[in-house]
């Protein structure tokens, strides 16, 4: 598969500091660690579109040439077509992409995507903003 | 200015969400509104039918109303406000008033960062955290002698009799047994028959089955219905929890197939984060 661009880096400890709750399927935030910022560019080789989540696959080239194949999670299907994604148009296997997320606590290259920029430089949310899905933002109960 | 944006601009300064301003100027003025902006059934009583996003207080179609950051960031501008999630208690609410005991563990399973959360299995959520949820469409179906609803998360529903009595043999359900009836322009609906499997409003909001939750249902014009809350459950809280929350209309929307079983990976990175380790929880 022809590939092009690509570089996996993390990006600027800015975008650790957004906190902005996540209302659902699970915690985000167990899952993914929001100090490992990730911005993705390279070729879709699978899409996903299952519930409760999507996944999106995208061969990335990394620094040392090797060609390393990203998993990310987004919105199931239902909230993605109310958001204006439509399957098999929006974006197809093949398509140049470029993401943002944060990668799993545990360095795989797994990731929780949040804004996705297709080849014709339109921007769409795959995924929910980073921070939080991690059970809210403060807790139920009063904390003394 | 009017009251409404007055409020919004001081809440605002005061650095509050705006869905909490509006959600308290709208509360305000609900009484002044004219009967005759309620769309009303045959029967005279206010309809409730149609596809609601809860949690909202922003008017239009779906795309116009979430075109900010939208529920949950689907909109389309990283900087307008975040709603509320389904992990936090609704923003107009007070904080639960668990038991010691019960408030401690409430409290570890935030801080598991909801790892525990009823919904990672692919459970409905139950009353009322299902109808706080506004990630995904509600639908409501009236009848004179019954109501429905559908939620599309979990594809679960509730049929709701009104004018009628609990059945004496219920057997503990996730979404509890209704019963409704009309006070005035509300529908009051009453659910009991709970297993103790869900979580109420909040990360680890458990409860028990002696839970008794009684909703509100309130629409105050075209767009808008107040959906208001009363929980009791004397063996986890010290007192009634009322939590206050809203729907819109959503017109145009339709509710969409979710099969959450379909692939979900969730237990699976769990189980898969407590055996390597890995940190995940909060300090």
């Amino acid at each position: 598969m022809a590939r092009k661009i690509s570089r996996a880096w993390l990006l600027a400890p800015i975008m650790c500091c957004l906190v902005i709750p996540l209302p659902a399927h699970h915690s985000f935030g167990a899952e993914y660690d929001t100090s490992k910022p990730v911005l993705l560019t390279g070729i879709v080789t699978r899409i996903e579109w299952t519930n409760p989540h999507s996944f999106l696959y995208v061969d990335v080239q990394d620094d040392k040439g090797s060609v390393v194949n990203w998993k990310l999670e987004g919105y199931p299907p239902g909230v993605l077509y109310r958001t204006g994604w439509r399957k098999d148009l929006t974006l197809k296997v093949g398509d140049t992409v470029t993401v943002t997320g944060w990668r799993a606590r545990d360095s795989t290259n797994l990731a929780h995507s949040r804004e996705v920029t297709l080849a014709n430089g339109k921007k769409l949310f795959l995924g929910p903003p980073g921070g939080t899905g991690d059970g809210g933002s403060t807790p139920a109960v009063e904390v003394k | 200015m009017t009251p409404k944006l007055a409020l919004l601009v001081v809440a605002t300064v005061a650095g509050l969400p705006p869905s909490v301003a509006a959600q308290t100027a709208a509360r305000t003025t609900a009484k002044s509104a004219t009967k005759s902006s309620i769309p009303r059934t045959r029967d005279g009583k206010p309809d409730l039918t149609g596809v609601w996003q809860a949690g909202s207080t922003q008017s239009g179609n779906w795309e116009e109303a979430n075109s900010g950051l939208g529920v949950g960031g689907t909109g389309r501008n990283p900087s307008a406000a975040a709603f509320p999630s389904f992990n936090d208690r609704p923003a107009d609410s007070e904080a639960a008033p668990y038991q010691p005991w019960a408030a401690q563990k409430v409290l570890e399973a935030f801080n598991r960062r909801a790892i525990d959360d009823p919904s990672a299995l692919c459970l409905p959520l139950g009353v009322p955290r299902q109808a706080l949820l506004g990630l995904f469409p509600t639908q409501i179906v009236q009848t004179p002698n019954q109501i429905v609803i559908l939620y599309e998360y979990m594809s679960v529903f509730r049929v709701i009799p009104l004018d009628a009595a609990h059945p004496d043999d219920l057997l503990p359900s996730y979404m509890g047994n209704s019963v409704g009836h009309w006070e005035g322009d509300t529908l009051v609906v009453d659910v009991i028959g709970f297993n103790d499997k869900t979580w109420l409003a909040g990360a680890g909001t458990f409860h028990s089955d002696a839970l008794h939750v009684v909703e509100r249902y309130t629409r105050i014009d075209r767009d808008r219905i107040n959906y208001d809350v009363t929980i009791d459950d004397p063996k986890v809280l010290t007192k009634r929890w009322t939590i206050h929350s809203s729907m819109m209309l959503r017109e145009g929307t339709r509710l969409e197939e979710y099969v959450c079983a379909e692939n979900n990976l969730d237990p699976g990175q769990y189980e898969k984060l407590l055996k390597e380790g890995v940190k995940f929880t909060r300090e």
